[in-house]
């Protein structure tokens, strides 16, 4: 009974899962841990593992293989393989939601839209060059607002009449969110606009890889219940957030982990012969 | 004796500048305010505060022109002019014979092609990025705990400025961490920041034609490293007028005059404009 690690390094934070596994049986999630990361990959991966750990009740040692995938997967130097986040996300949403042919994955600072078939990437897309439409957006209008992040998502679904933002920089929106403010705007009203540009980014990714009737969204910006509103109101499509939206590329990269694992040493551990 | 105001309302700081004409041109009182989130309180208290600076009535003003803040127009003073205009105006009269004006200021970048007799041509803005414009200095400066007047000298004593891939300011801030935990120091840093920034304005710019003569405008200008590093990326030498961070200012002073009479174009007007040809 392998028990295998995946670590996604994020930019926000970092997220460690642990999953067991036992032939011919579907692997089992035994424990989950999250971890700030900061400039030091290798050190929020150790946080973000110890606390997977506690909560498996299981010590490092008995892990037998560590899978990392997000923007800081190279930097940590207990890993066995690295895995891309793109990679990880088709995997981990499929486990989660086996129908899953669009993933959704917002994250603090980045945006992904995948396809996937049977949890294996077709197309993908991301916005690699500029914060607008990643988590970053709201966390620092959220910030200005004096909002703690927690209830931004709450909040939005109570807004009347949103206000639009237009801005696609997530600076530059900053000073919009001041003038919404400054005109006496409510601040939920001000959060669900902000919930409905990013929506709209969204949207936009989701098209230039295909979008389906429904979306898998994962990451920590899936938690937030006006963003769902917003994506569903706007898309038209259904929207599913996984239990464990957070947890999913580094549930995907350890999938992805035991399996790798499981191929090298087929013979010796699992029993079946590749 | 005429006397007009020029009142630049900023993004992030407003500008006013006083202007009188007579037999010269002299620009006799500047006033810098924080705009705020009433850009109607910060222009009324940008345009008192230089008259009180000159010592004078605001009656005496004989004309008001307001400008700035593309997309938030203010209805300030007597009429208002783009602050596209008023820069070009502004670096034609301090910086004689400007072709290409780059103008970075608090949240916006633009170029502006000038022609010969200092009628805009054509020009560009950045309008959806913070790239090139002071909130991403003062981001990058903030997150190295440095105050922004002290990243441009520093940024000039960089000997191996380091990469910087992306010019988003949110990126970008990831992007320092990490060189900052990598031991890398501040000055190379900030040298690779300053020198990412040209390059992006530059290819902003280039988008209109870039003449000589190159005259950089608004409150970045007084980075002296954000201007060596557009000058290392042009390949070529960069006006800045003293008066660089009120040029909108002063540009639509300028305009002020002119519709204060339009005998005054023909004379005096000319007048300062073959002196400076001269220079």
């Amino acid at each position: 009974m392998p028990l295998v690690a995946g670590i996604d390094c994020g930019t926000g934070f970092t997220k460690a899962v642990i999953i067991a596994s036992e032939p011919h049986a579907t692997a089992r999630i035994v424990g989950r841990g999250r971890a700030k990361s900061g400039v030091d990959s290798n050190l929020a991966a150790s946080n973000a593992l110890r606390s997977a750990l506690q909560h498996a009740c299981i010590a490092h040692e008995d892990l037998a293989y560590v899978a990392t995938t997000g923007f800081g997967r190279y930097g940590v130097s207990f890993r066995d393989i690295q895995i891309t986040e793109i990679t990880s996300a088709a995997r981990g949403a499929h486990f989660l939601c086996p129908e899953t042919k669009t993933i959704l994955d917002i994250g603090s600072q980045t945006t992904r839209a995948v396809a996937s078939d049977h949890g294996k990437v077709k197309a993908f897309k991301s916005n690699d060059k500029c914060a607008a439409g990643s988590g970053m957006f709201i966390t620092r209008a959220a910030k200005y607002l004096e909002v703690p992040l927690e209830q931004v998502g709450e909040l939005s679904l109570h807004a009347t009449r949103p206000q639009p933002i237009s801005s696609i920089c997530a600076v530059l929106a900053e000073s919009e969110i001041i003038n919404h403010v400054s005109l006496g705007v409510s601040v939920e009203d001000i959060l669900r606009g902000i919930h409905d540009s990013l929506a709209e980014r969204a949207g936009m990714l989701l098209k230039r890889v295909g979008m389906g009737d429904s979306v898998t969204f994962i990451g920590g910006v899936a938690q937030q219940a006006g963003i769902v509103r917003a994506l569903q109101e706007k898309l038209k499509v259904k929207v599913t957030v996984p239990d464990g939206c957070e947890y999913a590329c580094a549930l995907g990269a350890s999938l992805l982990g035991l399996h790798r694992y499981s191929a090298v040493h087929s013979v010796t551990k699992v029993g079946t012969v590749a | 004796m005429r006397i007009t105001a020029g009142v630049d309302v900023g993004s992030t700081q407003t500008k006013a500048v006083l202007l009188r004409e007579n037999g010269d041109m002299k620009i006799i009182a500047r006033a810098l305010v924080d705009t705020g989130a009433n850009v109607q309180k910060a222009a009324d208290r940008a345009f008192r505060a230089c008259c009180s600076d000159a010592g004078i009535d605001p009656r005496e003003v004989g004309y008001v022109v307001g400008t700035g803040y593309g997309r938030y127009n203010i209805s300030f003073g007597h009429s208002q002019m783009t602050e596209i205009s008023c820069h070009a105006k502004g670096a034609r009269f301090l910086c004689p014979g400007t072709r290409t004006v780059i103008d970075m200021g608090g949240q916006d970048a633009k170029a502006i092609s000038v022609g010969e007799n200092g009628e805009v041509l054509d020009f560009v803005m950045n309008d959806k990025c913070a790239a090139g414009t002071g909130r991403f200095l003062a981001n990058a400066a903030e997150v190295m705990g440095i105050s922004l007047d002290e990243i441009g000298p520093l940024s000039l004593q960089a000997t191996r400025p380091v990469k910087i891939a992306t010019v988003c300011t949110v990126f970008v801030e990831s992007d320092i961490l990490s060189y900052v935990a990598q031991g890398k120091k501040a000055e190379d840093i900030l040298g690779g920041v300053h020198l990412a920034i040209a390059k992006r304005t530059l290819s902003l710019a280039r988008r209109v034609n870039i003449e000589a003569v190159v005259t950089m405008t608004g409150g970045v200008a007084r980075n002296t490293g954000m201007v060596k590093a557009l000058e290392t990326v042009l390949g070529s030498s960069i006006q800045v007028g003293a008066d660089a961070h009120f040029m909108g200012a002063v540009g639509a002073a300028l305009f002020a005059m002119e519709k204060l009479g339009q005998s005054f174009e023909s004379t005096v007007w000319e007048g300062a404009h073959a002196a400076s040809r001269r220079d």
